[in-house]
C-alpha cells in the first residue's frame, strides 16, 4: 500500500503539464536522435547537461529518463527501413527486421517494434516499480567493501565480458580510470595529473569525454572511413499486423522482457547480450524457422526488440538503488544527478523520494507517449532518414560545441574535445569499445574512494574485503569472469562458445 | 590489420610512463586506509603497461585480434578528413573573438566541405554559400534559444546579443 501511495504522489508530480511538456520534449528528442544514425542517447543527454544549471531536477531527469528509451524506440526504425542500425541495442532487430522490410512488410516490422517495446517497457517499469524499492533498502546495509566489489563486479563486465576482445575492453576502461584519475582527489584533496593547467584541476567533465568520442569522434571517423557507404533505404507499407502477426509476436514479447530483465538489473550492462540470447530463443522456439534469415520473421524482431527495452529500463535499478551506471547513458545520466549534488544509491529513495517517484512514473507516462509518437507518427521520422550526411554531421558538430562550450565557456575544452574526438577514432577504427571509458571515468573514483574507505574500515587489511560473505561472493564472480572464458576456450567442449557469439 | 596493434601497445607503454611520472609527483597522506592519493595512478601505470605488452605480444603472435572494417570500406580519407579538423580548430580559436553564431556556421560550411570531399559530391564555391546559408539558418536559432530561453552562456559579437 506505502509502494502505492508513493507511486501515486509521483504521478501527481510527473502529470503536471509542465513535467507532462517535459517528458514529451525528452521522448520526442529522443525518438529523433534515435532515428538519426549517427548519434545516440548518450550523447544527446551529455549534450544536454548544461541545462541541469537551469532547469529544476525534476523536470530535466524526466526529459532525460524521456531521450533515454524514446531513443531505443527511434532506433528501430532505422534499424528496420536503414541497412545501418541506429543505436547498438537495435543491431539484432536490423538483422530480421530488414528482411522484412526489403519483402513489403516493414510496417508489420515497425508496429511490432513500436508495441513490443511498449509492452516490454511498460511490464519492466511495473517490475521497477515493485523491487527497487526493496533493493533500496536491502543496499542500506552494504558498506564501503561491499560498494567496491560491485563496482569492480560493473568494471568487469563492461570491460571483459562485452565486446570482441577482453584486452581490449580492460585498455578502454584504464583509459577511462586515467582520465577520471585528473583533477583533485575527493578524500585527501590533492591534485593529480593537473599539469599546472587550471583548467584541468576541476578534472575532465564527462560530457567532453561523451561529446568527444561519440560525436567528434563519430563524425571523423564517419568523414575518414565511410565516404564511399551507400545506405539503402526501404519502402514504407501498411502499419498494420495481421492475426497471425499479433499471435507470433505477443509470446515473443513476453519471453523477450523476462530475457531482457534480468540482464539489466544485474551491474553488467549492455544490450548486446540479451537481445542476442532473444533472438536465438525466438529462432529455435518457431514453428517454422525457415523465415529467418530469408523473408525476415516477426518473432525476430519482436523478441529482441522488447529484450531491449526491458534491459533499458532494468537498467535503472542498479542506477537509482546502488548508484551503479551499467552502461554509457546510465553513466551519463547519474552525472546529471551529480550535478544537482545528488548521489543515486539507496539513500536516494528516502531523501529525494518524491523525485523518484516521479521519475518512474514518467516512465510510465513516457512509454503511452513513445507508442502514439513512433506508431502513428512514424512517417515524419523516416524523413528525418533523409537529411543529408553533410548537414547532418556538420550539424551535430555545431551542437557538440553548445554542449561543451556551455559547460563552462572554455575554448580550452574545445581543443580537448578535438583531441578526445581524434581519440574516438582511433578507438573506433582499432575496435576498441568506449563503453568501458565512460563507465570508468565516472565510476572510477566512486571505486576508489570506496576501496579507500573500506581499507580505512579494516584499518589497512586487505582482507576487509572477503572477510564480509556478499563481497567476497561478489569479487569471486569478477574473478570467474575473467578467467572462466578462457579457460573454457582452452579446455571447455569445442565450438560452445563459438556457436553462442554473435 | 597487424602492427597497428603493436604501435597501440606501445600507445599504452607510453602512457603507462606518463601514468607513473605523474603518480610520483602525488604525495599524500596515507592514513588509516594504507593507500594514499598516488595508490590508483600506480595501479593504472601498471595495468597499462601490463596491457600494452599483452598487446604487443598478440600482436608479434600474429594473434591480433582481427579489427573488422566497416562495410564497404575503402582507405581512409585524409584529404575529407583535414577539413573536418580545420573545421573544429578553427571554431575552437575563433568562437570568443567572432562570437558562437559566425564561428559555428564557419564551422559548418568546413565540415560539410569535408563530407561532400568525402563522398564525393560537388564542394563547389556555390556548395559552401549555401552551406553558410544553412549554417547561420541553424546556429542562429540554436545560440538565441540557449542564451536567450534556457539562460546558457555563449560568446556572442555584439553586445545586443542577437549574433
Amino acid at each position: 500500500m506505502e509502494l502505492w501511495q508513493s507511486l501515486l504522489s509521483g504521478f501527481a508530480i510527473a502529470a503536471t503539464p509542465v513535467n507532462l511538456m517535459w517528458a514529451f520534449v525528452g521522448c520526442f528528442i529522443g525518438t529523433a536522435v534515435g532515428v538519426l544514425p549517427g548519434i545516440g542517447p548518450a550523447l544527446t543527454v551529455a549534450m544536454l547537461l548544461p541545462l541541469t544549471t537551469q532547469l529544476p531536477v525534476t523536470a530535466s531527469m524526466i526529459m532525460f529518463a524521456g531521450i533515454y528509451y524514446g531513443a531505443m524506440y527511434g532506433g528501430s526504425t532505422t534499424s528496420i527501413l536503414l541497412n545501418t542500425p541506429g543505436e547498438t541495442g537495435s543491431m539484432v532487430t536490423a538483422m530480421e527486421g530488414n528482411l522484412m522490410a526489403k519483402n513489403g512488410r516493414a510496417g508489420a516490422a515497425l508496429a511490432t517494434a513500436a508495441i513490443g517495446s511498449f509492452v516490454a517497457g511498460t511490464i519492466a517499469t511495473v517490475l521497477v516499480t515493485l523491487f527497487a524499492p526493496y533493493i533500496a533498502e536491502w543496499a542500506l546495509k552494504l558498506g564501503p567493501p561491499e560498494y567496491f566489489a560491485l563496482m569492480l563486479l560493473a568494471f568487469t563486465t563492461v570491460s571483459a565480458v562485452l565486446g570482441a576482445s577482453m584486452l581490449r575492453g580492460l585498455v578502454s576502461l584504464v583509459l577511462g580510470l586515467a582520465i577520471g584519475l585528473v583533477g583533485i582527489d575527493q578524500i585527501s584533496g590533492t591534485a593529480r595529473y593537473t599539469l599546472g593547467v587550471p583548467e584541468l584541476v576541476d578534472g575532465i567533465e564527462v560530457v567532453l569525454v561523451a561529446v568527444g568520442l561519440f560525436a567528434v569522434g563519430e563524425a571523423m571517423y564517419s568523414v575518414m572511413y565511410e565516404g564511399r557507404v551507400r545506405e539503402s533505404e526501404n519502402g514504407m507499407s501498411s502499419l498494420w499486423m495481421t492475426k497471425s502477426d499479433w499471435r507470433r509476436s505477443w509470446p515473443a514479447w513476453l519471453r523477450g522482457t523476462a530475457l531482457g530483465f534480468p540482464f539489466g538489473t544485474i551491474p553488467a550492462g549492455g544490450t548486446e547480450i540479451p537481445t542476442f540470447l532473444s533472438y536465438s530463443a525466438e529462432k529455435k522456439l518457431a514453428r517454422d524457422s525457415s523465415e529467418f534469415g530469408t523473408k525476415g520473421a516477426i518473432e525476430g524482431v519482436a523478441g529482441p526488440e522488447a529484450a531491449n527495452n526491458a534491459t533499458v529500463t532494468a537498467a535503472l535499478v542498479p542506477l537509482l538503488t546502488l548508484g551503479i551506471p551499467t552502461s554509457n547513458t546510465t553513466a551519463i545520466l547519474l552525472s546529471a544527478f551529480q550535478n544537482y549534488g545528488i548521489q543515486p544509491g539507496p539513500t536516494l529513495f528516502q531523501t529525494s523520494a518524491a523525485l523518484v517517484w516521479a521519475l518512474i512514473a514518467s516512465l510510465y507516462i513516457g512509454n503511452v507517449m513513445l507508442l502514439v509518437l513512433n506508431l502513428p507518427l512514424v512517417g515524419l521520422w523516416t524523413k528525418l532518414l533523409r537529411v543529408p550526411r553533410p548537414a547532418l554531421y556538420a550539424g551535430i558538430l555545431i551542437f557538440a560545441t553548445v554542449g561543451v562550450y556551455g559547460m563552462r565557456q572554455s575554448a580550452f575544452d574545445l581543443f580537448l574535445l578535438f583531441a578526445i574526438g581524434l581519440l574516438g577514432v582511433v578507438m573506433r577504427r582499432f575496435d576498441f569499445p568506449t563503453a568501458p571509458v565512460i563507465v570508468g571515468m565516472i565510476l572510477g573514483p566512486m571505486a576508489e574512494a570506496q576501496m579507500r574507505n573500506a581499507l580505512s574500515i579494516g584499518e589497512g587489511r586487505w582482507s576487509v574485503m572477503i572477510e564480509r560473505p556478499f563481497s567476497a561472493t561478489v569479487l569471486a564472480i569478477c574473478v570467474l569472469l575473467v578467467l572462466a572464458p578462457p579457460l573454457w576456450r582452452r579446455f571447455g567442449p569445442k565450438g560452445v562458445l563459438a556457436g553462442e557469439a554473435p | 590489420m597487424r602492427r597497428a596493434q603493436t604501435f597501440i601497445g606501445a600507445g599504452c607503454l607510453v602512457l603507462a610512463v606518463v601514468m607513473a611520472a605523474g603518480a610520483a609527483q602525488v604525495h599524500g597522506e596515507a592514513g588509516y586506509a594504507g593507500v594514499g592519493p598516488a595508490f590508483l595512478p600506480w595501479v593504472v601505470s601498471g595495468a597499462f603497461l601490463v596491457f600494452g605488452v599483452l598487446l604487443i605480444a598478440q600482436d608479434l603472435r600474429g594473434r591480433a585480434t582481427a579489427t573488422a572494417p566497416a562495410p564497404g570500406e575503402h582507405r581512409a580519407d585524409w584529404r575529407a578528413m583535414a577539413w573536418v579538423c580545420a573545421g573544429l580548430l578553427l571554431n575552437a580559436a575563433l568562437i570568443e573573438h567572432v562570437g558562437f553564431v559566425m564561428s559555428c556556421a564557419l564551422l559548418f560550411v568546413v565540415a560539410a566541405r569535408g563530407f561532400r570531399l568525402s563522398m564525393g559530391l560537388d564542394a563547389g564555391v556555390g556548395r559552401s554559400a549555401r552551406d553558410a546559408g544553412v549554417g547561420l539558418a541553424l546556429s542562429a536559432p540554436v545560440y538565441w534559444m540557449f542564451t536567450k530561453g534556457l539562460g546558457l552562456t555563449l560568446p556572442g559579437l555584439t553586445a545586443n546579443g542577437w549574433i
